[in-house]
């Protein structure tokens, strides 16, 4: 049986992927609330 | 070692500058975008003020776009009809631009509005350009090919005035052309960039020009649209300082031909999400420094005329005696070295080109 196929493997690369990309849309979100919130600081 | 700019009225590092505009110029040779983007946010890091690091790199683009379009004009891939087309609109932008910038400097917020117009459109080209790289990197993966549609027509199409462009094979409404040139102008006198990351979209995706005309084009049109902001910035503020723009120009056209020669080696499709990542930081780091840093005074220093060495002194006196042909000696200085660059990168590549032959020549 190959490692490749383990369903397991696949599994935690997938799951990986998921983190990664969550990780990085919920940074670009963090950026964008801080600079409106820092916009509507400054302009009260 | 620190300079003292007689215009701008701050100490500087010139090696910093130089490495600066340099690795800009790699980026943007790198990734084909223009380096106004990154350029003027770092030189307000360096502690320029915001309206001088505007006008300076409006300068600095003039000459990297004259030596960009000077290339393509040897090898013919302009469509000078559009770009003039495109120019009008630019025109006006530039002036409503100028317009607008003479408002907010009239009030004092000037420094405000360039930064917070670089933290938006940094934050906006940044997440664009992560989203479009992972989808690119996770299609890659799954060997997905994606079918796009031949044509999409959006309202912009129906306008009327229909004009025929024979080198780029179309028959579009004038309207197009001026309305993107218009956005672009616009945005080019406040932020100082060149605009190429509106207008190369618009060009492919609005115009549906050829892209191998695209490159050519943009940089044609970016001449006239930083010749006006150049122009205009000189004469209205005196904001133009020869001693940084030459520092800004040696530095990026070295910069720009060492990435074109990167990017023929390496594939930077990968890189393109760190180049998003590094928008995003450095549009983050202008919003710390406008919201939350505390209001640090550049080091204005009211240095007297006697004081200054003689170059700088004849800047001083001919930007404040002449400031109508200090901006068209800007303009010029600016042209020539762009056109200079240009013709030593071509016979720079016949040079190898031949020197390559004799050497295969003889190994055969």
């Amino acid at each position: 049986m190959y490692l490749s196929n383990l369903k397991i493997l696949n599994k935690i690369t997938s799951k990986k992927s998921s983190f990664i990309k969550t990780g990085i849309f919920s940074a670009i979100a963090a950026c964008w609330g801080f600079i409106i919130v820092g916009t509507f600081i400054t302009f009260k | 070692m620190e300079v003292f700019l007689p215009i701008a009225q701050v100490f500087i590092n010139p090696v910093e500058i130089l490495l600066l505009s340099a690795i800009v110029g790699v980026l943007s040779g790198l990734f084909g975008v223009g380096g106004g983007f990154l350029m003027t946010p770092f030189l307000i890091f360096m502690g320029v003020p915001p309206a001088y690091a505007v006008a300076n790199e409006a300068n600095n683009i003039l000459a990297t776009s004259v030596s960009g379009s000077t290339t393509h004009w040897l090898k013919n891939t302009l469509d000078y009809k559009m770009g003039l087309i495109i120019v009008i609109g630019g025109s006006i932008g530039t002036t409503l631009g100028i317009f607008t910038f003479t408002y907010f400097k009239g009030i004092g917020k000037i420094d405000t509005i360039i930064s917070l117009a670089y933290m938006y459109i940094l934050a906006i080209i940044g997440t664009l350009m992560l989203v479009e790289s992972l989808g690119e990197i996770d299609k890659a993966k799954k060997n997905i090919v994606e079918k796009k549609k031949l044509h999409v027509h959006y309202w912009i199409h129906g306008l009327p005035f229909r004009m025929r462009f024979p080198k780029s094979k179309l028959y579009e409404s004038i309207f197009t052309p001026i309305i993107i040139g218009l956005a672009v102008g616009f945005i080019a006198a406040i932020m100082g960039i060149g605009g190429a990351f509106i207008l190369v979209p618009a060009m492919i995706y609005i115009i549906k020009m050829p892209t191998k005309l695209v490159p050519g084009t943009s940089l044609f049109v970016t001449i006239f649209v930083s010749v006006i902001v150049t122009f205009l910035h000189s004469i209205n503020f005196g904001s133009i300082d020869l001693m940084l723009v030459l520092m800004l120009i040696v530095g990026s056209i070295i910069g720009v031909q060492v990435g074109q020669k990167l990017g023929e080696q390496i594939d930077s499709s990968g890189l393109k999400a760190l180049l998003a990542i590094l928008l995003l930081i450095v549009g983050i780091v202008i919003a710390y420094d406008t919201f939350f840093a505390e209001n640090i005074q550049n080091e204005i220093k009211s240095v007297e005329s006697k004081d200054l060495n003689f170059f700088s002194r004849f800047i001083k006196e001919f930007s404040e005696d002449m400031p109508f042909f200090y901006g068209l000696f800007s303009i010029l200085f600016a042209v020539i070295l762009g056109i200079a660059a240009a013709f030593i990168r071509r016979s720079i590549s016949k040079f190898r080109e031949k020197y390559f032959k004799k050497v295969v020549k003889q190994s055969k």
